[in-house]
């Protein structure tokens, strides 16, 4: 137990709230309470230093040693390969902690980068940084479940958006799509599944919950290429599909920052909805539909998956439980694609679509009494109003007095919520007395 | 699932970890023992892997072949036959998309472009990796080479064997790259 909690206990003890042998108890209980668990921290370390120690050795290789004979560069290559490989066997013989398993698993995975990474060195092997990283990727995924490690898992995740950077965006060629990163995208859902059903509100959870949408948001771009508004329009899916998986009953016991798909999912929405409140955007993308299949098909794919899960909601909860956020990817679509060439229309709709997300952003807040949301929805409508401020004709009168009222708009809700959760916390005092 | 189930998932995937880098090695090895040398005219610059560190790129003066087939694009995969003259020095015959073994040794490569009846491809062996203090010294070194207009004097030796090749070094005036730059840094 922390030194802190100790002193708590001995100043209890000398304002006689309890006795001596209450708080030897209670300091006893927590001793051996903790006896036994695995020390996170200890992990943690265990794991960074594991990663160290690995990344290091892939820089010394790096150093292309001259003075090495082949077979000595060929020796040096395998000798962390099968140290790591002793380590992993031996946690996992011997059962050891989760420490073990996932520092070893660490530096076994750097250890086989850094092998396959010296062969190609000694003997020139052609191929980009994209097939080299392919071969690690694959050679490494089965650790995870083999030792069931959250390091491993998570190392796969970052290096896969890597790979479908390099192949999608980076490659010089930038023709290819990187298919493959769907594939270990879904190697590792069992493993991710199995961790929400087991400890939704661990930290490892919440990594995940951040790390993969943000993994399948940068991938994405990869998908899409760099041509066109067909790509803006599948973020804008991919958003409202985030959102919607957030919403599932599954998260409800996480708090809403534990929840990146939550959290990515709105501000993705409402920060690429904005975009197209602006009239250029709009006007410059007549007439390249279909001139991209690739995208469109990405894009048929994200709209149906979003669709499902939208649906799923509907009959598992009712309509009634559907929340604007939810929908407004559905609304976009409807309009992007149905009414693209009717002058300012689709424009003063986007305009109204994004004041009504942050309308209801503020019924949210009020609703649950959280000042947080509260304040996101005037945050979007505030700068739903400054980026009118630039493209728009309006008066300077107009929107002087626009201004004012959004401002006021901030004092009034907050102070309104305050008051009223003020009066029910007295009501809550009173009833307990 | 038993302790020994993992375990031996984890032996099976040891083994492939082990067996794919030293696969690759005997490959390689392979090549080298029975593969016939080329000796590829070559300019050398120095670009950077993060995870395997410095090498050089080599842009080889046979990279292209002249052919009027339009039906060669950008990106196509092409067998490239390869016949040496009296120096060992590489002289590309042919290229194809399927194989033919008729036409004799050949390594596999892409197209780069396709315009005015010459076909532009790149050959597979273009990295060489290198001591990181020398990479950028042997581009330096190969400037000054080149600016004697010695570039005869600069070549790779690549052994191939069934469309397979390993770069073995790459020659200026005669010894390897990097006793060159040793020999160049030390005057």
């Amino acid at each position: 137990m922390g030194s802190k909690f100790n002193k708590e206990l001995k100043t209890l003890v000398s304002d006689k709230v309890i006795s001596p042998e209450l708080a030897d108890k209670i300091e006893q209980y927590y001793a051996t309470k903790d006896v036994g668990k695995p020390n996170k921290l200890f992990a943690i370390f265990g794991v960074f230093g594991a990663l160290l120690i690995g990344s290091g050795i892939i820089l010394m290789l790096a150093h292309n040693w001259d003075d090495f004979s082949r077979l000595t560069k060929t020796i040096l290559a395998f000798v962390p390969l099968v140290l790591g490989q002793i380590l992993v066997g031996f946690s996992i013989l011997k059962e050891k902690s989760a420490t073990w398993k996932e520092a070893s698993g660490t530096f076994l995975f750097f250890a086989v980068g850094a092998c396959i990474a010296l062969v190609s060195q000694i003997y020139n092997i052609p191929g980009e940084l994209d097939s080299y990283l392919l071969t690690w990727i694959i050679l490494c995924l089965p650790l995870i479940y083999l030792l069931r490690s959250h390091a491993v898992a998570l190392l796969v995740v970052i290096w896969s958006t890597y790979y479908a950077v390099l192949v999608g965006l980076w490659s010089y060629r930038s023709s290819e799509i990187p298919w493959l990163y769907l594939v270990f995208f879904v190697s590792i859902i069992p493993y991710y599944g199995q961790l929400l059903k087991q400890k939704i509100n661990s930290n490892a959870v919440t990594i995940f919950n951040w790390i993969l949408p943000g993994s399948f948001v940068i991938a994405l771009g990869g998908f899409v290429g760099n041509h066109g508004n067909l790509g803006f329009v599948s973020y804008i899916a991919l958003f409202g599909l985030f959102y919607n998986i957030g919403r599932l009953d599954i998260f409800k016991p996480l708090r809403t920052l534990r929840n990146g798909y939550l959290i990515i999912g709105s501000l993705g929405t409402v920060i690429s909805l904005l975009f197209f409140t602006f009239r250029w955007i709009w006007d410059e993308f007549p007439s390249t539909f279909g001139l991209h299949m690739q995208e469109l098909y990405v894009l048929t794919a994200l709209l149906i998956i979003a669709l499902i899960v939208v649906g799923y909601t509907v009959f598992k909860k009712g309509i009634r439980q559907i929340n604007l956020f939810q929908v407004a990817f559905l609304i976009f679509s409807m309009v992007y694609f149905f009414l693209p060439g009717i002058d300012v229309l689709p424009i003063v709709l986007m305009n109204i679509l994004v004041f009504a997300l942050g309308m209801s952003a503020i019924k949210i807040g009020a609703d649950k009494f959280n000042f947080g949301i509260l304040n996101y929805g005037l945050l979007i409508i505030s700068i739903l109003i400054i980026c009118r401020f630039f493209d728009t004709g309006m008066s300077f009168v107009l929107r002087g007095v626009l201004f004012v009222l959004v401002g006021v708009g901030f004092f009034v809700t907050n102070y309104v919520m305050l008051k009223k959760q003020q009066r029910i916390k007295k009501q809550l005092k009173d009833l307990q007395l | 699932m038993k302790v020994v189930h993992f375990f031996i998932g984890f032996m099976l995937l040891a083994l492939v970890q082990v067996f794919i880098p030293s696969q690759m090695i005997w490959q390689q090895e392979d090549i080298l023992e029975s593969g016939t040398l080329y000796k590829f005219k070559t300019m050398p610059i120095d670009p950077n892997d993060p995870f395997r560190g410095k090498y050089i790129t080599l842009n080889y003066e046979e990279n292209s072949i002249k052919i009027a087939d339009t039906s060669y694009r950008y990106g196509d995969k092409i067998l490239i036959y390869l016949d040496k003259d009296r120096q060992g020095f590489a002289k590309v015959t042919s290229i194809t998309k399927e194989l033919s073994e008729a036409k004799g040794e050949y390594v596999r490569g892409e197209v780069t472009g396709n315009y005015n009846g010459v076909i532009n491809f790149e050959l597979p062996f273009n990295r060489f990796y290198m001591e990181e203090s020398k990479a950028y010294d042997a581009e330096k070194a190969y400037r000054t080479v080149n600016r004697d207009s010695l570039v005869q004097n600069v070549y790779a030796e690549v052994y191939v064997k069934e469309g397979e090749s390993v770069l073995r070094n790459v020659i200026i005036e005669g010894v390897p790259i990097q006793e060159y730059v040793k020999k160049e840094n030390s005057n």
